[in-house]
């Protein structure tokens, strides 16, 4: 075993919350929009791939206790295969780590550091994370744990103020067109909710499995519970022009005015941005350090972080030449490959899995 | 640029290799080949993506293997 660290099952929800959160608070409004019009406070609930990449890392964690899913994939298709999807899913990590910080730095450098150029923001964040992946899962844990009141407490301060300036007429009509157009805007959600895979990585450090699936489905809703307000919010402040924007929830901060001084929480933005991209972008380099080290054996994942963090600062400009060809990607392709890769692999190594153990040939434990 | 941009990488590679090599031990044989072999792999392409900038990346990649479906979802 590489990491030697524990985290607790409530560090675990933690961390899920703000794996999948910081990114789909800020681009998914506008996403969602396109599809689902005025239902896409709707969209979020329709979590599926949520609940089955849930389902299928617990399932395989208790199949084989203590292992994620790169080295379950070598055990259940054997050697060779094994280490291709692994290889697969370690790139995907990657590559979604790279269009992660790319959603960041533009942002940042879009919104509020006009002069700064992008390899700056983007290579600064990486080095930091680069120093608390080193550390190992505990200190992400601990930093996960220390900032996610701050990241709540900023959320709700975006969203209590600007309620008086709510317009409920934005929703209507409801549903007009049925349910369908709520759950095609679902399909591109499914990209950050397919993410709850990253949890086969960090189960065999919880030291209290047994509450861990509860909490991972707690942190599931409150994911849920905060793109539904999030988006809800946008959608009665702005109404129709929610599309026209890339970042929505960006406006929805920048319009609060309380009693003429209080103005400009687009900073709180900033704030909750800033912290909940550092977890973000920490606990999916987290996750392909280690692949990559239990890919390559080796017998500590701290001499590869550097390295993995270079070429990911590489993916992150490599990804896209602009922002447009980037939101582009992520509500086509990106949806398709993330899809396939963290949902239907793991789900048919869960199925062969499933037949091995029932037809008696699986192997004994090494 | 160009030359400011190479410059700036093998600064970096230097410094990451400086940090890290010492603190690797004697006996960590595949870590060091892990480390060298993950290095230069992030120097090439760092170079390449100076000179090609528009080399086609992982999402041109993937917009190829998925573009049936794409075309489904674009609007």
């Amino acid at each position: 075993m590489i990491e030697k660290g524990k985290i607790s099952a409530l560090q675990l929800g933690m961390m899920m919350y703000l794996a999948i959160t910081p990114t789909a608070i800020l681009t998914a409004p506008a996403i969602t929009y396109k599809y689902a019009k005025q239902d896409l406070w709707i969209s979020p609930i329709w979590a599926l791939s949520g609940l089955i990449t849930i389902f299928i890392a617990f399932r395989l964690h208790n199949m084989y206790p203590g292992q994620n899913i790169v080295q379950v994939s070598e055990r259940i298709v054997g050697r060779f295969p094994g280490k291709m999807i692994g290889l697969i899913i370690l790139f995907v990590y990657l590559y979604l780590n790279g269009i992660v910080i790319r959603e960041y730095s533009e942002f940042l450098v879009g919104a509020f550091l006009n002069q700064t150029p992008l390899i700056v923001v983007s290579g600064s964040m990486v080095l930091v994370c680069a120093f608390a992946v080193r550390g190992g899962v505990e200190i992400v844990g601990r930093f996960t744990q220390l900032f996610l009141p701050a990241f709540v407490v900023f959320f709700l301060l975006i969203i209590i103020p600007i309620i008086p300036e709510l317009n409920l007429l934005n929703m209507l009509p409801f549903m007009g067109e049925g349910i369908m157009p709520s759950i095609s805007g679902a399909g591109v959600l499914q990209t950050w909710f397919s993410e709850y895979i990253t949890v086969s990585f960090l189960l065999p450090f919880v030291a209290d499995r047994k509450k861990a699936a509860k909490i991972t489905l707690i942190s599931l809703f409150a994911v849920i519970l905060t793109l539904v307000i999030s988006n809800l919010v946008t959608l009665l402040l702005l109404g129709e022009i929610t599309g026209n924007y890339t970042y929505p929830f960006l406006l929805v901060a920048r319009y609060i005015s309380l009693a003429e001084f209080f103005t400009h929480l687009e900073s709180l933005h900033m704030a909750i941005w800033v912290l909940g991209a550092f977890v973000k972008i920490c606990i999916f380099f987290y996750v392909s350090v280690l692949g990559a080290a239990q890919w390559m054996n080796l017998s500590d994942h701290r001499p590869i972080v550097f390295p993995l963090g270079f070429i990911l600062l590489l993916f992150s400009v490599w990804v896209a030449s602009n922002m447009q060809e980037l939101l582009h990607a992520i509500s086509t392709s990106v949806t398709f490959s993330l899809l396939t890769v963290l949902v239907v692999i793991p789900m048919l190594l869960l199925c062969i899995a499933w037949v091995k153990k029932r037809f008696g040939r699986i192997r004994t434990m090494r | 640029m160009k030359w400011a941009a190479i410059l700036g990488i093998t600064v970096v590679l230097v410094f990451m290799t400086i940090y890290e090599w010492p603190k690797m031990k004697v006996k960590m044989k595949r870590e060091k080949i892990a480390f060298a072999a993950l290095t230069i792999l992030g120097g090439v392409l760092a170079f390449l993506l100076v000179f090609y900038p528009e080399m086609p990346g992982p999402t041109q990649w993937i917009d190829a293997i998925y573009k049936p479906l794409g075309k489904f979802l674009e609007k």
